[in-house]
């Protein structure tokens, strides 16, 4: 078996054996996938409504049935559109002044008994126009429904609502791709900081160096190892996203997994440049923590980038994780392959030949 | 005289400082050799070039036929080394520690046979971060063994030991020799030096002050009139310790 060989199953062994590693390039960003994923950011919230029925007639009972109805299920699986509270005038308002109603209704006290036109009164939290707008829509739907019936007027014109299938993306589509960007950044920066500048202070390093072989016998098996970690990492964390989070992928794998390994190529060549310069782990952690933890806010993993403000965004994108997570998601979700993304992958190449470049010139055994 | 290792005005500078300065020696095949110095002395760094890893500023140093300042991973392969301050991969087991690095040297081994060959092959499954001070020490010479190779180079292979372990570990160094090895070694312990070395080179400041077998240089010290102020008793305190403590190793 040739030294290279022999050193890359070692390395498999040792990365297999190594919990901590299994934790940090797995179980924490399946641990952000959940908790974010379940945050749903992206999600229309239900209008909560108060009801202040001052009528108490045969008219307010329908109405207010007819609310509570679509309090239930309305064909989504989700509870309905609407969560209705019936209370007196008072404490509705109150409750709408404090933020726990989105909308208030009053029924005056003829409703349904007038011959006269009434006024049903909506109050509505002014930041929270959205839910209102639906609330109200809601509202008047059914009155313009009391008024055709009093009417016996026929229905001159009628909706049929369809639902077609759609792409239908959600925040967590948007997340799974940049939280993998992530995770590997994660796997590629630490996992070689922490180890390399270990090998070298424990004198594992200098022992290796004893021996006849050439460095790149030894750094190939650690950059192989890594890398397939990076395609298992897209294989786990995008699989638990479509299984329990409904992910779309329309994406082809074998994409993924280009990306994956140019990404992890050029993260583990940051990792290698941060070992070759700490002398110890005391230096090692806080430079790759500064290296990573920026991009990982930053480099729109968790919320697009172009909601931060212009200079920023100008920075943004032109940092290693932006091209990986972007590219990750117009291949996962868009479906694009590896040429209609020209950019990202430029991008990635060029950070990674400069990092490559630093990373041989840093390298030491001892 | 068969001369396995001629080093030949060896000198090692750091900027201003001169860790090695013109050091010359021959050593001889199967024989044991050791270096002894204080500390900061130079016997590491003369070991250290001897061995490849360190390139001298000036001087040769060819050993069974090969120049290391010219040919540092020739010398590599043929030679075995146990390093002062150095380690292994913590979670592999020791059987494949010591076939891992026959592959380094382009050798199938037996990882057990060698194993056996330093008492460590009921440890054989273990994961080396299990091992003691002792063991470790011994892993090491296993990993020097694998290439079978023409010298082995000890660098202070007991310190830290305790003193069962380090008798276990001159054992060991007489089988090696036995077995025809031969061996350079630094050390700290004079009674080391005098129960395994043929002959002791001792270096101080970068430069070899005398160089000769150990009763020699006790013989020449003694012709200068030199006596002890006072005499050793016919035992010493570590006699006692082995006699109450008895020689078996307690590190399992």
């Amino acid at each position: 078996m040739n030294p290279t060989l022999a050193l890359t199953i070692a390395s498999l062994k040792m990365y297999y054996r190594n919990r901590q590693a299994i934790f940090w390039t797995l179980v924490l960003p399946l641990m952000f996938i959940v908790i974010f994923g379940l945050l749903d950011f992206g999600a229309f919230s239900t209008v909560n409504m108060g009801l202040v029925d001052e009528a108490d007639t045969p008219a307010s009972e329908i109405l207010t049935e007819l609310l509570e109805r679509m309090e239930d299920s309305e064909g989504s699986d989700e509870g309905g559109v609407i969560d209705l509270s019936v209370g007196n005038r008072d404490a509705e308002m109150r409750a709408l002044e404090d933020g726990d109603r989105h909308i208030v209704i009053v029924i005056p006290p003829d409703f349904g008994e007038s011959r006269d036109p009434v006024t049903v009164e909506a109050f509505y939290a002014e930041d929270r126009f959205q839910q209102a707008d639906v609330g109200i829509g809601i509202v008047r739907g059914i009155l313009d429904e009391f008024t055709l019936r009093s009417a016996k007027v026929q229905r001159q014109f009628l909706v049929e609502s369809q639902a077609v299938e759609s792409k239908g993306l959600e925040y967590v589509d948007f997340l799974v791709p940049g939280i993998i960007a992530m995770a590997i950044m994660q796997m590629g920066i630490f996992s070689v900081v922490f180890s390399l500048i270990q090998y070298r202070q424990q004198g594992v390093l200098r022992r290796l160096y004893a021996t006849p072989i050439r460095p790149h016998n030894f750094l190939i098996g650690q950059v192989f190892t890594r890398l397939l970690v990076s395609i298992v990492q897209v294989v786990v964390l995008l699989g638990v996203g479509v299984l329990i989070f409904d992910v779309t992928v329309a994406g082809n794998f074998g994409y993924l997994f280009i990306l994956a390994v140019l990404g992890g190529a050029l993260f583990l060549a940051i990792g290698f440049v941060i070992s070759g310069f700490a002398k110890n782990e005391e230096v090692g952690a806080p430079l790759a923590n500064i290296i990573a933890l920026p991009m990982m806010f930053l480099s729109g993993v968790f919320f697009p980038t172009d909601t931060l403000p212009g200079v920023l965004e100008d920075i943004v994108q032109y940092l290693p994780l932006t091209f990986l997570a972007d590219g990750m998601r117009e291949v996962a979700i868009q479906g694009a392959s590896i040429t209609e993304i020209p950019w990202e992958v430029l991008g990635m190449v060029v950070w990674l030949a400069i990092a490559f470049l630093a990373a041989t010139r840093v390298f030491r055994w001892e | 005289m068969d001369c396995v290792i001629r080093a030949t005005g060896l000198t090692k500078k750091y900027g201003g400082l001169t860790a090695v300065d013109n050091v010359s020696f021959e050593v001889e095949r199967g024989e044991i050799f050791g270096l002894l110095g204080p500390n900061g002395a130079g016997k590491t760094t003369t070991v250290e070039i001897l061995e490849g890893m360190r390139s001298a500023s000036e001087g040769t140093a060819v050993i069974d036929g090969t120049d290391v300042t010219k040919d540092p991973r020739g010398v590599k392969a043929k030679i075995g080394v146990q390093l002062q301050s150095s380690s292994f991969f913590s979670n592999l087991a020791l059987v494949e520690i010591v076939s891992l690095f026959g592959h380094l040297y382009g050798q199938k081994v037996d990882a057990k046979d060698v194993l056996e060959r330093v008492e460590l092959l009921d440890k054989a499954k273990a994961q080396y971060r299990q091992l003691s001070g002792g063991q470790k020490q011994r892993l090491s010479i296993a990993t020097a063994l694998v290439n079978d190779p023409v010298v082995m180079f000890l660098d202070e292979p007991t310190t830290g030991l305790d003193p069962q372990a380090r008798r276990h570990m001159w054992d060991l160094i007489k089988r090696l020799r036995a077995d025809g090895k031969t061996i350079v070694m630094t050390t700290h312990y004079m009674e080391e030096a005098e129960e395994l070395c043929d002959r002791v080179a001792i270096i101080d400041r970068g430069s070899i002050v005398s160089l000769d077998t150990p009763d020699s240089l006790i013989d020449s010290l003694l012709d200068t009139g030199f006596r002890k102020e006072r005499m050793g008793k016919a035992a010493n305190l570590e006699d006692v310790f082995l006699h109450l403590t008895g020689k078996s190793l307690r590190e399992d």
